[in-house]
């Protein structure tokens, strides 16, 4: 088992790909995403727009009140047309210029809509560049809110401008297991996102990586030949092949750790843009309890073992380490599947005939485990974590069968044919 | 040729191979028929004959990778079949072309190979110690094996096949694709397994000059049958021919 280990680790494809790439990609993938979000933020942080003055009124100087007092920094400019002006706000690094056209003072105090011009100054077609000129559209929604409570306050002195113009406050409730929780929806929304994406995603690539991982593994030692050495040596076949999955669990629970951190960081960065403050997880029973946790983790592992002795038994058949990379790839598409489907939706509202499918694939089961861990459903990880057991316990009897045969060496997959043909006549 | 050990006509009991009726059959392709040859301890044993002729079917039968279809095949008395795990116990196989763990040193792919054998850490050692003895790649073993040489690797792998010193040492073309150096290194180590320990040796060749150079006996396989066996003196004297390769067109001719 050190051996294979030790094998896999300095084998730079195996190592890259499964400890390097997931502690450096998520995270960069996640640190691209802060960077970029809090560059927007910091740009807007930073918002300054050009004012072009062409009313002078009173209204237009509570205007310009309003914006200051929403920190944005206004710098005057003095032109004779919108077009100098537009230049001088280029010149000056500006982003927005901000025109209070003539008339703006009078048409407010008598009563008709009054218009103002935003001129956003893009220099590249990007969203940020987008975020950055909606942007400007706050100060002015700002303003024109004290407006319209003022007209309120005018209209109904003795009642409240705010009650007047949002007469109903809605309030949601979730009842989840029959305890009902106030909670804001968009908060839910990130949670829920998190949850079936986050750990879907990280499931889906602790079975492909072990996988790839354990195939290889067997794939190499047939291309090698070191297989032919290893089976005529003094130890038992079932040892063998306990040292094979033992190293490749090791390797893919360190790919999995690797995994999940980045995975973390990836989705706290997605996330952090959804406002999930003001859930209240404990009380609706959606934290993950000590149980649920070691229950999971059962799942994690045991969904890995059978995934590798998937792969072993497959990759048995490649003459390769090319040939067994096919393989898998033909192998990952079923295996996944349940996790894509569950991301979108509950196993409940499937069709029959797709449950059935569904259920029968051990994956599925790992999906589900990883949901019920949510919401303390033991009896569903319980129920995960036997029939992935089962399977297990089946898939790797058939891979000691395998082991303990002729077939380990003479078996392939002729792709030409598409069936399992007997290997070429050896001299 | 002084290495080899002179073997007798002794007993039954003393045949470290016997292969007896031997069928080894793929879907329709037939890759042994009726083979029958015995190895006496102690000798070095070629299997010679052309591409396809059944050479590594055979040798893979006996060290206990593939099972016979039909007949016999023991080794030092155990049956192939029915005690692979002893049979394992005491013979030792180098497939052709086989490699070693490429991102493991040298040494490390030996002391791995070595705790198959030894129970004890001492044992261990003293084998890995052999097998730098007998690979002669010094310094070298410390390197990843990925950066060996064909002919360094055989080497490493011939060490690997000889320092637990089996009963059987089974080599399936020990050193096809070798240049001369490390041909006649690797054959001059077999010589002295065989000499010094008592190792027998069963290998398969092309190489006519090296069967003729190792082997106390030999046979000669086409299509999975055996044509004739014999001492290289034999076969030459049957075949009225002044070499092994001319024994050997003779005999296909025959057979």
């Amino acid at each position: 088992m050190v051996k294979e280990i030790k094998e896999m680790l300095r084998d730079p494809k195996i190592l890259i790909g499964m400890l390097l790439m997931p502690l450096i990609i998520f995270p960069l993938l996640g640190a691209a995403m802060n960077v970029s979000t809090t560059a927007i933020q910091q740009s807007l942080k930073e918002a300054s727009m050009a004012l072009m003055d062409l009313d002078g009124g009173p209204m237009a100087q509570s205007l310009i009140v309003s914006f200051r007092a929403l920190n944005v920094t206004l710098l005057r400019i003095y032109a004779s047309t919108v077009d100098e002006a537009l230049q001088k706000t280029e010149e000056s690094n500006v982003s927005a210029l901000l025109v209070i056209p003539a008339g703006f003072s009078q048409n407010l105090t008598s009563g008709l809509r009054a218009e103002l011009l935003v001129y956003s100054l893009f220099k590249t077609m990007s969203l940020s560049e987008e975020a950055k000129s909606s942007f400007f559209g706050t100060p002015i929604a700002f303003y024109e809110n004290l407006l319209v409570l003022n007209a309120l306050r005018e209209a109904f002195p003795n009642r409240s401008p705010e009650v007047v113009l949002d007469p109903i406050s809605p309030r949601n409730f979730v009842v989840f297991r029959r305890r009902a929780v106030e909670v804001p929806l968009a908060a839910l929304r990130g949670l829920f996102m998190t949850q079936s994406y986050g750990f879907t995603v990280v499931i889906m690539m602790l079975i492909i990586s072990a996988m790839q991982i354990a195939a290889t593994s067997i794939a190499i030692e047939k291309e090698e030949k070191t297989l032919e050495t290893l089976l005529t040596l003094p130890v038992g076949r079932l040892t063998i092949l306990t040292g094979k999955l033992a190293g490749s669990v090791v390797v893919a629970a360190a790919g999995a750790a690797a995994a999940m951190v980045g995975v973390d960081y990836y989705t706290g960065s997605l996330f952090s843009l959804v406002p999930t403050q003001g859930v209240d997880l404990e009380a609706l029973g959606l934290a993950l309890s000590p149980t649920a946790s070691v229950l999971l983790g059962v799942t994690m592992f045991v969904t890995i073992v059978s995934a590798l002795a998937l792969a072993i038994c497959v990759a048995v058949f490649s003459e390769n380490v090319r040939s067994a990379q096919s393989i898998i790839t033909f192998l990952i598409t079923p295996v996944i599947m349940p996790s894509l489907i569950l991301m979108f939706a509950d196993i409940e509202i499937l069709p029959v005939p797709v449950q059935v499918i569904m259920y029968a694939i051990p994956y599925t089961h790992a999906v589900l485990a990883s949901k019920a861990a949510f919401i303390a459903d033991y009896f569903i990880m319980l129920r995960s974590i036997a029939y992935i057991s089962l399977f297990t316990v089946v898939i790797l009897y058939v891979a000691a069968r395998i082991f303990a045969t002729e077939k380990i060496i003479t078996a392939r997959i002729s792709f030409g044919r598409l069936s399992i043909s007997k290997r070429r006549l050896p001299s | 040729m002084s290495q080899r050990n002179p073997v007798g006509e002794k007993g039954k009991a003393d045949n470290a191979v016997e292969v007896t009726n031997l069928f080894k059959v793929f879907g329709n392709i037939k890759a042994v028929q009726e083979l029958s040859f015995t190895v006496k301890k102690g000798e070095t044993y070629g299997l010679i004959g052309p591409n396809a002729a059944g050479k590594t079917t055979t040798l893979r039968i006996l060290a206990t990778l593939v099972k016979p279809s039909a007949g016999s095949a023991k080794v030092f008395g155990f049956d192939v079949d029915k005690r692979a795990s002893e049979v394992r116990k005491i013979v030792s196989y180098l497939p052709e072309e086989a490699g070693a763990y490429r991102n493991l040193s040298g040494r490390e792919y030996l002391q791995f190979m070595a705790d198959f054998y030894a129970v004890e850490e001492e044992t261990s050692k003293a084998l890995v110690n052999e097998a730098v003895r007998i690979s002669g790649l010094g310094d070298r073993l410390r390197d990843k094996v990925k950066t060996y040489s064909k002919g360094m690797g055989r080497r490493l792998l011939i060490a690997r096949a000889l320092m637990m010193k089996p009963k059987l040492a089974i080599l399936d073309e020990p050193t096809s694709g070798l240049d001369v150096v490390h041909a006649y290194y690797v054959r001059r180590i077999i010589c002295e397994y065989v000499k010094d320990h008592g190792v027998t040796v069963l290998l398969s060749s092309h190489n006519m000059l090296e069967v003729e150079f190792l082997c106390n006996r030999l046979a000669l396989i086409d299509e999975g049958r055996l044509l004739g066996e014999g001492t290289p003196f034999e076969l030459k004297s049957r075949y009225n021919a002044s070499n092994l390769e001319e024994a050997f067109m003779e005999a296909t001719k025959i057979g």
